[in-house]
């Protein structure tokens, strides 16, 4: 990976609970495969847990400690349930609960796997950097699309000099008759942009450039599944997705 | 269990650990979850005012909150964090929750727009004022409050306004008007330090 440094920034954010659905999608899959970032998290995490006592002291109403035994009693626990690792657990809780606040990625944002899935397709995504990187130049920012509920990875190639996007994908399976996969640049807090369609060939690879419009600096791309031709907006929920770095 | 929780309640440390009060709660022991609310109820209510700032807004996170501890404590999972740690994330989850389904926007934020030097930690430095339950919780909520105070104030704020102000780090920078990368820099800077002020409080808590 080019950039460890700077997930490593993101390891308190995502302790914090500060990081946007997709960041904190593609974060989890990296912690998944990275040991520092790990204890990063882990003693974030364990500053954040005592945090609530920064809050200045209130004092509860007499009547509440009653109205919380008064409804609990209403309903019986739930019979315990943890079978995946407590470390995955806790990611993949972790970015359900922030991507059930958003619109568009919902349930689909997690499933455990992801992280030894972009592991298997770690060598492929190299060899096609070479590949790609020849058509590149200096002034190119990247994004890696982790997948949040299936085995396909993206990289993208955003070069500035030549308003282009360079698509790189892999093991995504041909858009069903009458569909294609839809490439989306989102800023945070805006309506995502379209930047095109696409589809792979019958081995799940597609290697495409798609023109950007000038002005562009998305924090995020994503790509979601849409009729032939494309959507304004998405109307699912992206498959993919993945931040931006260096553009 | 001797006597009726409630009279144990000002004991500073009580026999039980909050791991094995979960664990009676999972059987169905709502005693267990009033000594809960015993040790943990005031933080978590200071919590839920601080950021949903409405009293009666307040209550009803905290019931919400304890309400699903109680309906999911088989799934606490002590190798993730302390109880305490695991009330507080729940409570801040529904008070943010809730702050937004009515559209407001959280104290934090509020406080942030006005007074730039205004940041939460201010009034605990002044405080002393509700007693807390026990002594243990007082020295807490005295270390945090301190050593969030002594963050310089631009690392402080961005800590604040993520876990009272329930933005993200993107929305941060927007709300500063400062780069994404500065308030990543501070972010991690302000919680290195806090690691290393709160490490005795830390070791205590434990997982």
């Amino acid at each position: 990976m080019t950039d460890h440094q700077g997930y490593r920034e993101l390891a308190a954010p995502f302790a914090l609970d500060a990081l946007s659905a997709a960041e904190r999608a593609a974060f989890a899959a990296h912690l998944a495969e990275c040991a520092t970032c790990r204890a990063d998290v882990q003693a974030f995490r364990e500053v954040a847990g005592v945090l609530a006592h920064a809050a200045p002291a209130a004092e509860p109403p007499a009547g509440l400690r009653d109205r919380v035994l008064r409804e609990a009693r209403r309903v019986r626990p739930l019979a315990g349930r943890r079978a995946i690792g407590p470390w995955l657990a806790a990611a993949a809780a972790l970015v359900l609960a922030v991507a059930a606040g958003y619109g568009y990625w919902r349930e689909r944002a997690a499933r455990d796997q992801l992280g030894s899935a972009l592991a298997a397709t770690r060598a492929r995504l190299d060899s096609a950097d070479q590949l790609v990187a020849a058509i590149l130049d200096s002034t190119v920012g990247t994004a890696d699309l982790a997948a949040t509920g299936k085995a396909p990875t993206m990289r993208l190639y955003w070069n500035r000099a030549r308003h282009v996007v360079v698509v790189a994908a892999f093991d995504l399976p041909p858009a069903p008759a009458g569909r294609t996969y839809q490439l989306w640049a989102i800023k945070k807090g805006q309506s995502p942009v379209s930047l095109g369609t696409f589809n792979t060939s019958g081995g799940g690879r597609a290697i495409v450039t798609l023109p950007v419009p000038t002005g562009l600096k998305p924090d995020l791309s994503a790509v979601t599944e849409e009729p032939s031709g494309g959507s304004p907006q998405p109307t699912q929920q992206p498959f993919l997705v993945g931040a931006w770095q260096g553009i | 269990m001797r006597n009726s929780s409630r009279e144990n309640k000002f004991e500073p440390v009580a026999s039980q650990s909050d791991g094995a009060l979960v664990q009676r709660m999972t059987a169905g022991d709502d005693r267990a979850l009033g000594e809960l609310y015993d040790r943990h109820g005031g933080t978590l209510y200071a919590l839920a005012v601080a950021i949903a700032q409405e009293r009666a807004d307040a209550e009803e996170i905290v019931a919400d909150a304890l309400g699903q501890a109680w309906r999911t404590a088989a799934q606490f999972d002590p190798g993730r964090g302390s109880v305490g740690a695991w009330l507080a994330t729940i409570t801040r989850t529904r008070a943010l929750d809730l702050v937004r389904a009515r559209g407001r926007r959280a104290r934090a934020l509020v406080r942030a727009a006005g007074e730039s030097s205004d940041g939460l930690a201010a009034p605990i430095a002044a405080a002393g004022e509700a007693p807390d339950r026990g002594i243990e919780r007082q020295e807490a909520r005295q270390l945090v409050g301190r050593s969030l105070a002594e963050l310089p104030e631009p690392q402080r704020r961005v800590i604040e306004l993520a876990y009272f102000g329930g933005l993200t780090q993107t929305e941060i920078a927007a709300e500063l008007q400062e780069p994404l990368g500065t308030v990543k820099t501070r972010m991690r800077a302000g919680m290195e330090k806090l690691r290393g002020s709160l490490a005795q409080l830390l070791l205590r808590e434990g997982p």
